[in-house]
């Protein structure tokens, strides 16, 4: 298998499960705290650089330990989920600058882990992101129901008596599995884009929570391929073009949305929408 | 070479001078700034800011060299400014969808410097900042930016808090949301681009997040806030410098001053936390109220809102 | 005093760019006056208040106000429907009814010494004087309320509206608070109450309106709350009006 084979199907792989975990990251919420992650594993994966082993394990004790710090800091009155993730997020690129400087000498590119470098994936990445992708659709498949029912009635779920904890546990855990999994094709600073867009695209155009499990993976390695061809035919770097033709998906889909809902809208006032319904 | 020497004579030599009196300038008004962001609620919006700048600096590079820097950063920040208050209010984007248009935008940051010669290198700068090669022919502007940004928080103050608290009331007041909304997000734009120019756009957001969250740690007295995080921010700026200063001339390793900045902040944090914590003023708690109350005041930030309220 | 109303509305309608509104609506409303907006929910009631702030647009008829068509500066004081405000916010009472001033002040004052006494008065003439400084976050949810009457207060207002003032507060706070409205009309001060609370509306106000999509009747109170008018008004609605003290003619209880 040559490199440009490689990194199709790493492309592919990467993409649809990171789409996949991505629906999930969409539908409940959680795009700031998993950007924050993606650039929180930043110095983890600088020190397993250093250190010699391997990268997406150094960024996978990374992010639980900032998981951990993030869900401290969340708890607390008058700092909360948005203070934590961005101190976290920070926080990480400042430790891996600091290590990058204090260690000379890395193996590895430290640009590759920020933007990707999916032209140089190995074997194990690949293998990696598969056994991320088939984990979360197992996971999902056995405890969907109860995912669905805690993201979309979360006080409904807590009164039936089930407990919130395990569930978000384990969606955590599978952001953060895709996130370490996707490190390799698009790097800590553009992960996002490969999660949320693809999710985002399905959800403005099919209605089901389970059409959006379904498309969102397709759309995800639909935009791996299509950034990877770009990289090649316009001699651009991979991870931003993987990156820009998510984003494109995400596009054409609220474009489309948008146009549906045209012809009955009407005139569309431009003053305060959100805060005017609330008002009233 | 002596703890004295780090965090006074240091400053004696001309390029750490400038870049104390440049990075206390900016501390501050960050500090100032980022009170009202973190009332507001504003953080998912200023993270957003810093990753639409990126394009800005490495197509202001790739045009003008180094000097193009602020310009470009300018036009982006601004820009990204009236269209994040626009897309916020009118209810279009999600975080999710904010999230991803940025990145995109950073995307093609990365692409316009992939095709530049040092790619690396470049790279490394606009991403980690340079405060210590800052030359001097721009030291003026970098500061004016900043005190720009301040003016227009210090003319709107009181509406902010205003709006901040009670957006329905302030309204009502005959206060206008959008002006108000755009003020904020293009002071926050402009902390932003003098800070990206300085320790760089990865590291800018703790510059408006940090101080503001000291702040909130250490007092309920609302006009305290201000002093408060401008005080720690400066008092970051200055130690984080000198710590670079220090492991570079006495350690004999070169670490990036925007990242010693950075880290100080964060240490400073910690610390504040666990004063804090000793004090006996951290308390947890589902909070629901600030997540609802975050919730009305969505004409600045619904997404922001959302995730504050959905990460508990 | 000028025998001109301070509030005029002739055939004026306020409608929502959604669609939803409230229409046909007749009223003068003259200084030291208190009416009581009565109808089920979704009748229109806050679109009113909101319509007379200029926050939902005018969509047919005239208003004015003291003659004018546009409210003057200040005019206009409102107590929002039980705001949804942040408990842990760093804010002062005395910051909060200061809140009051700033329509006043404009963007480029700040408040001085006229502005401090107007904020002791206000907080005096709800009766929380002593509470001045402490964290709004930390009063009851009926100080609270009261805190917010105050900033609306501290405007001195000559027209105040004030969004259902009186759900969930205890008997303490709600007497409190109908003390507070007969001190204003004493004092000139013309206010709308939007209530499902009729007995609030035989204590305090002098007139009724009732809507549910229109204006459906507007006069003294004994001659508006009847059980025709109110049957028709909440027809179809789940209200439940025997959780109040209602007297209408042949139909006593609670």
């Amino acid at each position: 298998m040559g490199y440009f084979e490689r990194a199709m199907l790493a492309a592919i792989v990467i993409g649809a499960g990171a789409g996949f975990v991505g629906a999930l990251v969409v539908l409940r919420r959680r795009t700031f705290f998993a950007q924050a992650l993606t650039h929180a594993t930043y110095p983890g994966a600088v020190a397993a650089a250093a250190l010699g082993v391997s990268v997406p394990l150094g960024a996978a004790v990374a992010s639980v330990v900032i998981v951990a710090i993030m869900a401290g800091i969340a708890r607390i009155r008058r700092q909360g989920a948005q203070v934590a993730a961005g101190i976290v997020l920070t926080g990480g690129f400042a430790a891996g600058a600091l290590l990058q400087a204090a260690l000379p000498g890395l193996p590895v590119q430290p640009e590759s882990l920020l933007v990707g470098s999916i032209l140089t994936v190995t074997d194990a990445d690949i293998l990696l992101a598969a056994v991320v992708a088939v984990a979360a659709v197992v996971l999902v498949a056995a405890f969907g129901r109860r995912i669905a029912f805690s993201t979309f009635d979360p006080a409904g779920f807590r009164a039936a008596g089930f407990r919130e904890w395990p569930i978000e546990v384990l969606v955590l855990g599978l952001i953060a599995a895709s996130v370490v999994s996707s490190l390799p094709a698009v790097g800590a600073i553009l992960a996002i884009a490969l999660i949320a867009a693809p999710a985002a695209a399905a959800r403005l155009v099919v209605r089901s929570y389970r059409g959006v499990l379904f498309a969102a993976p397709v759309i995800g390695a639909a935009s791996g391929i299509v950034g990877v061809l770009a990289s090649r035919a316009f001699a651009i770097a991979a991870g931003p073009a993987i990156a820009l033709a998510a984003t494109g998906c995400f596009a054409i889909a609220l474009g489309a949305s948008q146009l549906r809902r045209l012809p009955w809208r009407g005139r569309s006032i431009p003053v305060e929408t959100a805060e005017e319904a609330r008002i009233a | 070479m002596d703890l004295w020497d780090s965090l006074f004579t240091a400053f004696e030599l001309p390029f750490m001078a400038r870049a104390l009196g440049v990075m206390l300038v900016l501390a501050v008004v960050a500090g100032v700034v980022g009170v009202l962001v973190n009332l507001r609620g504003l953080e998912f919006i200023s993270d957003g800011l810093t990753h639409a700048v990126f394009p800005g600096l490495a197509i202001g590079l790739a045009v003008g060299g180094t000097a193009g820097l602020l310009p470009g950063a300018a036009i982006a920040a601004l820009g990204a400014a009236v269209i994040l208050t626009w897309l916020s209010r009118a209810g279009v984007a999600s975080d999710a969808a904010i999230a991803i248009v940025l990145t995109a935008t950073f995307s093609v940051g990365v692409i316009v410097v992939s095709r530049s010669d040092d790619y690396a290198g470049q790279l490394e700068a606009l991403l980690f900042g340079r405060v210590l090669t800052i030359p001097p022919a721009e030291v003026v502007p970098l500061v004016v930016v900043s005190l720009v940004a301040l003016g227009a928080v210090l003319l709107t103050l009181k509406q902010q808090l205003f709006r901040a608290f009670d957006a329905r009331a302030s309204r009502a007041a005959g206060d206008r949301g959008f002006v108000l909304d755009l003020v904020l997000n293009g002071a926050v734009a402009l902390v932003v681009v003098a800070a990206a120019s300085t320790v760089g756009t990865l590291l800018v957001l703790a510059l408006l997040i940090v101080p503001g969250a000291v702040a909130r740690l250490a007092t309920d007295r609302l006009w305290l806030l201000f002093p408060v995080a401008g005080g720690f921010a400066a008092l970051g700026a200055w130690l984080g410098l000198a710590a670079g200063y220090g492991a570079s001339v006495g350690g004999g390793v070169d670490l990036p001053a925007g990242a010693t900045v950075v880290a100080a902040f964060v240490v400073g944090y910690a610390l504040v936390l666990v004063v804090a914590w000793a004090a006996g003023r951290v308390t947890t708690g589902r909070s629901s109220g600030r997540a609802a109350g975050r919730a009305d005041r969505a004409g600045a930030a619904p997404a922001a809102a959302r995730t504050a309220g959905s990460a508990r | 005093m000028t025998d001109r109303p301070v509030l005029r509305l002739r055939s004026a309608a306020f409608t929502h760019p959604g669609g939803a509104g409230v229409s046909g609506l007749d009223l003068d409303i003259r200084a030291g006056e208190a009416v009581a907006l009565i109808g089920p929910n979704g009748a229109g009631k806050s679109t009113l208040l909101n319509g007379l702030l200029g926050l939902v647009p005018r969509t047919a008829g005239t208003v004015e106000y003291a003659g004018h068509p546009h409210a003057a500066v200040g005019m206009i004081g409102v107590l929002p429907q039980s705001a949804d405000l942040d408990p842990d916010f760093p804010i002062s009472l005395e910051q909060v009814v200061m809140q009051g001033r700033y329509r006043r002040l404009g963007l480029f004052r700040w408040p001085g010494r006229a502005d401090r006494a107007a904020v002791a008065d206000a907080l005096a003439a709800v009766g929380l004087t002593e509470l001045a400084k402490r964290r709004f976050g930390d009063l009851s949810g009926g100080q609270r309320q009261r805190g917010l009457l105050a900033r609306a207060l501290a405007g001195e207002p000559s027209l105040l509206l004030l969004d259902e003032p009186f759900n969930g507060l205890d008997q303490q706070n709600r007497d409190a608070l109908i003390q507070t409205l007969r001190d204003l009309k004493a004092r000139g001060v013309a206010v709308i109450v939007s209530t499902h609370d009729l007995e609030l509306a035989r204590l305090v106000c002098d007139t009724v309106v009732l809507v549910n999509g229109e204006q459906l009747a507007h006069g003294p109170v004994d001659d508006v709350l009847t059980l025709g008018n109110l049957q028709e008004c909440f027809e179809g609605t789940e209200i439940e009006i025997d959780e109040h003290t209602l007297v209408v003619p042949g139909h006593e209880g609670h």
